[in-house]
């Protein structure tokens, strides 16, 4: 089996780097893929949380790769999919503990046993972005609709080129589609002129992410969340699906709106 | 009646009606903005011309020579006397549509960069000639030349042209949209809260020691 190393990136915090990660994971593993899910935003470590696999943490990334444990210790797998492992992030040690060198032999390896190793970066420019893209073969950047996310995610592209990560493909998260319509929010028109990548998809704000973020159960498991519904068909475009990119009214009448409800629960 | 500088209505006119031709309209302007005591540079001003009708080439000529005295044309006003005249209501139209060239004056320099991708946030191109970018310049992203500078893209960070003191130079891009122009020692940056969208190529320049900027005509 040969992996594809995909390195989840935004340079600004808080857009939702963690949550994407866990959900294209659960969704690629709902599809039967092997997925490793790497957590590399060392001491400030999350996915595990958002993944409701914290208790069962031994080993971690920086034992691994200092040797003190094996590669399979290390992997958690997940309480709910088959094929679905996490290698959590240390919590008592800092960005400096892993070398981009370390971290390409990590995922070299792991490419042997899983379809997809989805890397969750952290965030900012420094050591831990160096990195988690060290070992990427492909790269997602996600970003908001705001202009502070855009120029970031523009700086985190130029980066990502420099390295050798020539395709970025884009996810905006958490855009309000009234917003867009009142003109109060950048559109997706706007964004893609700015940053000009390919658009892999859009995932709309949806108060169902809070919630299954607290409880540790991606937001893709559940059948009536829009943003779990927005994952599961990008997972399916990284699988090489064609999907349209869906559009994002979430007015209309109540007919509609139920016939979307139905449609997305299928 | 004498050609003076007047306050009408707490608006500056300058009246031309007096003057038979353009050239002698052309001549007694200048005439007037030197011999004006209330003039300043970067007043807007109104031109009344009586019954007469310009060319828009002719309304060029006339803006230019208030641009070399740092005043702008307002409004060029026609028939009747101040105060009572019918504005021409297109004015506003034809100067925009008055597109310019690239000026003759245009340093040139031998180096010429090429640069045919985007520019990104944080990332800087720098050359001791001109830059000519096939792409966008987005903001956050830096082009620093000692010529000038050309983007085929919208320009939307920030420019340096004659980074090393020549205020000749130009920076023109398809798509006119910075975040700071700079020409030489002189630094503008777009006007706050004002949101102008020009869909059209432009130019930025130095005219009488103020960083102009106009439509391009390529």
């Amino acid at each position: 089996m040969k992996g594809k190393v995909i390195v989840i990136t935004s340079g600004k915090g808080g857009v939702g780097k963690t949550t994407t990660t866990a959900n294209l994971g659960t969704a690629l593993a709902m599809m039967n893929q092997k997925v490793v899910l790497i957590d590399t935003d060392i001491g400030l470590r999350n996915l595990d949380v958002v993944m409701g696999l914290e208790n069962r943490i031994v080993f971690d990334i920086v034992d691994v790769v200092n040797g003190n444990c094996k590669l399979k210790q290390a992997l958690i797998k997940d309480k709910r999919f088959e094929g679905l492992y996490l290698l959590p992030a240390a919590q008592t040690k800092d960005k400096s503990a892993v070398s981009p060198h370390q971290m390409k032999n990590l995922t070299n390896e792991l490419r042997n046993s899983f379809d997809f190793i989805l890397v969750d970066c952290p965030a900012g420019i420094e050591q831990g972005f160096k990195n988690a893209i060290a070992g990427a073969d492909d790269a997602i950047v996600v970003a908001t609709p705001e202009v502070s996310s855009v120029r970031d995610a523009d700086r985190i592209i130029g980066l990502l080129e420099a390295a050798g990560l020539n395709n970025p493909r884009l996810i905006i998260n958490r855009l309000r589609s009234k917003m867009v319509k009142r003109g109060d929010m950048m559109d997706i028109g706007d964004i893609i002129e700015i940053l000009s990548i390919e658009l892999l998809g859009v995932v709309p704000e949806d108060e169902t992410i809070v919630i299954s973020t607290n409880k540790g159960e991606p937001a893709v498991i559940e059948n009536n969340s829009r943003a779990g519904a927005a994952y599961r068909r990008i997972a399916r475009r990284i699988m090489g699906e064609n999907v349209p990119i869906e559009s994002l009214d979430d007015t209309g009448n109540l007919v509609d709106r139920f016939r979307k409800m139905l449609k997305l629960a299928r | 009646m004498s050609a003076a500088v007047k306050i009408w209505e707490g608006e500056n006119v300058i009246n031309l009606e007096i003057y038979d031709t353009f050239a002698e309209m052309k001549k007694g302007l200048q005439k007037e903005i030197r011999q004006s005591k209330v003039l300043l540079p970067g007043m807007k001003i109104n031109v009344y011309v009586g019954d007469k009708s310009l060319t828009d080439k002719q309304i060029r000529e006339i803006e230019d020579i208030l641009l070399d005295y740092g005043l702008h044309l307002k409004e060029l006003m026609t028939n009747g006397p101040p105060g009572k005249q019918k504005r021409k209501e297109s004015f506003s139209k034809v100067s925009e549509e008055g597109f310019i060239g690239f000026p003759e004056d245009m340093p040139e320099y031998e180096e010429t960069a090429l640069i045919r991708r985007n520019l990104r946030s944080g990332q800087k191109c720098f050359a001791r000639g001109n830059i000519v970018i096939l792409g966008d310049v987005n903001p956050g992203a830096e082009v620093i030349a000692g010529g000038n500078i050309i983007v085929m893209g919208v320009l939307r960070g920030m420019a340096h042209a004659g980074a090393f003191g020549d205020e000749n130079t130009v920076i023109a891009a398809l798509r006119l949209n910075p975040t700071q122009l700079r020409i030489a020692n002189h630094i503008t940056r777009p006007p706050d809260g004002e949101v102008i969208i020009v869909n059209a190529p432009e130019i930025a320049r130095i005219r009488a020691g103020k960083v102009v900027i106009e439509k391009l005509k390529i």
